[in-house]
């Protein structure tokens, strides 16, 4: 197998404009570079990958902490980071955390030890102290989902409980006044936030927030279908069900249409996410789009400036994504114009 | 030809030196760094890229429509990435374009954060694509010149490129959002993007021409573009790039008394090709030289001037006059269009009954002979 000596060889220069070329320098004049490369090419020569990383202290390699595999929501997220990466010539370590910060602990040091580039954490459960730690590796890092004033750090964050008030407060637009919430994982900081926004909706309309109709979910389906079977079973059920994720939304439906009743006629569902499988249920989830997928590009983007050391004075950057009502048609409304201009 | 009509067009527009006034506007024709050359080699003094986002949306078939003289278009931004619009910038730069990254974001921190971008790339400055009329909700990006103006302050702050907002027509008061971009720093304002718009329906199938409601450009919206380049001149301070319309020399003048320091084109080149840049720019020469202007300095607001309220309007007693028999036997459009009676026609004669007649003037511009005057009575 040739080495990079007999590329050089070959093109009749010194190894170090091989080096040089291989690494996209631009002190290379093009009729060099295509020498080189055209060797490289009749040799098939590949770059040792591992050797190329030894020497540029580079795995070209960046990890990706997600809360949980199975919801699709996350994959339009890494499919976001790998985007960028690709284009960067990199790969991306995908870790499944399932709000287990154990789990995400574990991952970090494997993580440092396998001397990735960078990393993406995202609804991370870590403390700000255990993310400063990550600094004395000196891997940079970019936080995505949710907010942190105390923590000088890259994030690209969404405003949870902004979106569940759209959500909610649409609801009560269309007339419901009964409205249940079927929150996320209490352990999740979002969960809080979501809860936040739609109590804060109600009293707006001034009406009580009722306990009995706020049930918690695990940000599954089950636990969509779980919280609204227990919602249908109160003496004076809810007209209308806000699930803090997609999937709970889903079941939700699902346990309506199993108990004889209709959405959004007898009883109305909105979700929060967005994902692609919400514009394809019977009926169309009404929700809040959660975007995962530009915070993937924006959060890829901010770590290679780090990566190729081109993040300039604005060390830090704190990017918000607004999370914006997508009108369909399990929540019952008439409007077909805001339908259209989602 | 054309060296001895050669007048120096060369502007200043936001610190930038301009060889001419005309930019091809953000847009199907600046969608790649090759097409940017392509502009810059037409002619252009300067080229704003198509509207350079975060993600990329999805690109629908059909999504333009061309009827009559206008054009619907329900195209959504770039189809390249920001990764690739470096490679694309750098691309176009290297062949001498003056390029004004047009960029569009949901929030001012990720417009801050995409202006860095572009800056780094290598564009000559920047326009806030924010007044786009489709794709961004009923009421576009913004109804709130508050908002605008938070957008437009997070740039200005984060760039040291000057920085240019495009403005919509489909808002009750665009002079307020004009002072908006204005007191946040924008160096200067452009408009008018295009026009909410259905361009027809077809009648058999009972369906739209477009799949959903657009933008409409091209010829019909120039009037409305150049009412809005007064507004924006009479209402800001800084320079207004005209946009809407414009496909010759007389439209870029039009604009440019109206207050527009540079002008914008997109429909025409689309439909009358990019060739078609060299003859605006010769024709400008030519008229410059004819009416010994030495550069647009000297033209840019003039028609402001005589802009009055209603108040000021004096009321005199016009009437209309024929001053000249008619040479042509089928037309009839001056009686058929006086709303009062008072134009009549035999043969090749024609007669205004000045009793009948209140001056409204229509007659003037419905002649194809301009054989109308108005007098006092």
């Amino acid at each position: 197998m040739a080495n990079i000596r007999d590329v050089a060889k070959k093109a009749g220069v010194s190894v170090a404009t091989v080096s040089r070329v291989l690494n996209r320098a631009s002190n290379v004049s093009p009729k060099t570079a295509d020498a080189v490369l055209a060797a490289m090419q009749e040799l098939h020569f590949t770059p040792n990958g591992l050797a190329r990383g030894l020497a540029l202290n580079r795995t070209r390699t960046i990890a990706l902490l997600i809360p949980n595999i199975v919801n699709p929501l996350y994959p339009e997220m890494a499919k976001g980071v790998e985007d960028v990466a690709h284009q960067k010539g990199y790969n991306v370590l995908l870790c499944n955390t399932e709000e287990d910060i154990a789990k995400e602990r574990d991952y970090l040091t494997m993580l440092i030890e396998r001397r990735v580039d960078g990393l993406i954490l995202m609804s991370t459960l870590l403390t700000n102290d255990n993310l400063l730690q990550i600094r004395e590796y000196n891997i940079p890092f970019v936080l995505t989902g949710r907010y942190r004033q105390d923590l000088e750090a890259d994030i690209v964050y969404t405003d949870y409980a902004y979106g569940s008030y759209l959500a909610v407060h649409h609801l009560l637009e269309v007339g419901y006044q009964r409205i249940a919430h079927i929150s996320g994982s209490a352990i999740q900081w979002e969960s809080q936030e979501k809860l936040s926004g739609f109590k804060k909706a109600l009293r707006e309309a001034q009406l009580t927030v009722e306990a009995k109709y706020i049930v918690e979910g695990d940000n599954e389906i089950e636990g969509g279908y779980l919280g609204t079977m227990r919602l249908l079973h109160l003496s004076e059920k809810p007209q209308a069900i806000f699930a803090a994720n997609d999937l709970m939304a889903i079941g939700a439906i699902d346990a309506v249409k199993a108990q004889g009743l209709r959405v959004p006629s007898d009883v109305a569902v909105a979700g929060f996410d967005d994902i692609r499988m919400s514009a394809l249920v019977e009926p169309k989830l009404t929700t809040v789009s959660h975007p995962v997928h530009k915070m993937g590009l924006i959060a890829a983007r901010l770590l290679f400036d780090h990566i190729d050391g081109g993040a300039g004075e604005d060390a830090t950057q704190k990017i918000l994504l607004q999370p914006k009502l997508m009108v369909r048609k399990s929540c019952g409304h008439e409007n077909r114009l805001r339908e259209i201009f989602n | 030809m054309r060296g001895e009509t050669y007048m120096d067009l060369a502007v200043d527009f936001m610190g930038l030196k301009l060889k001419n006034p005309i930019m091809v506007a953000a847009g199907p024709l600046t969608a790649t760094g090759e097409m940017l050359r392509q502009a810059v080699e037409a002619g252009a003094g300067a080229v704003v890229t198509k509207t350079i986002v975060n993600e990329i949306r999805p690109k629908v078939r059909p999504r333009l429509a061309a009827l009559g003289e206008g054009m619907q278009n329900i195209e959504l931004y770039t189809e390249f990435s920001l990764e690739a619009w470096e490679h694309e910038i750098r691309y176009a730069k290297s062949h001498g374009a003056v390029i004004i990254a047009n960029i569009l974001a949901h929030t001012p921190s990720e417009m801050a954060d995409i202006a860095l971008r572009v800056e780094k790339f290598g564009a000559d400055a920047i326009e806030l694509g924010v007044a786009c009329p489709h794709g961004e909700g009923l009421e576009g990006l913004f109804a709130d010149p508050a908002q605008l103006y938070s957008f437009t302050k997070s740039v200005v702050q984060r760039v040291n490129i000057p920085v240019m907002v495009k403005l919509s027509p489909n808002v009750t008061n665009m002079a307020k959002m004009a002072m908006s971009a204005e007191q946040a720093g924008a160096s200067a304002v452009s408009a008018i993007d295009t026009v909410r718009a259905i361009i027809g329906v077809d009648l058999e199938s009972g369906r739209p021409l477009l799949s959903t409601y657009g933008g409409y450009s091209g010829p019909p919206v120039r009037p409305i573009g150049l009412a809005a380049v007064a507004l924006i001149s009479q209402a800001a301070k800084i320079p207004v790039c005209g946009i809407g319309g414009i496909s010759n020399s007389h439209h870029v003048l039009e604009y440019m008394m109206l207050g527009a320091s540079t002008v914008q084109l997109c429909t025409s080149l689309i439909l009358n090709g990019l060739d078609s840049l060299s003859k605006i720019i010769h024709d400008l020469e030519t008229w410059l030289m004819q009416h010994n202007v030495a550069d647009f300095g000297q033209i840019r607001g003039k028609a402001l001037q005589s802009l009055k309220s209603f108040e000021e309007i004096k009321v005199e007693p016009y009437v209309a006059k024929a001053l000249q028999g008619c040479s042509d036997l089928s037309c009839n459009l001056c009686v058929r269009g006086c709303i009062y009676k008072a134009v009549h026609k035999s043969k090749f004669k024609v007669t205004v009954d000045q009793n009948l007649c209140t001056g409204c003037g229509l007659c003037l511009s419905v002649c194809p002979d301009k054989a109308f005057v108005l007098e006092w009575k």
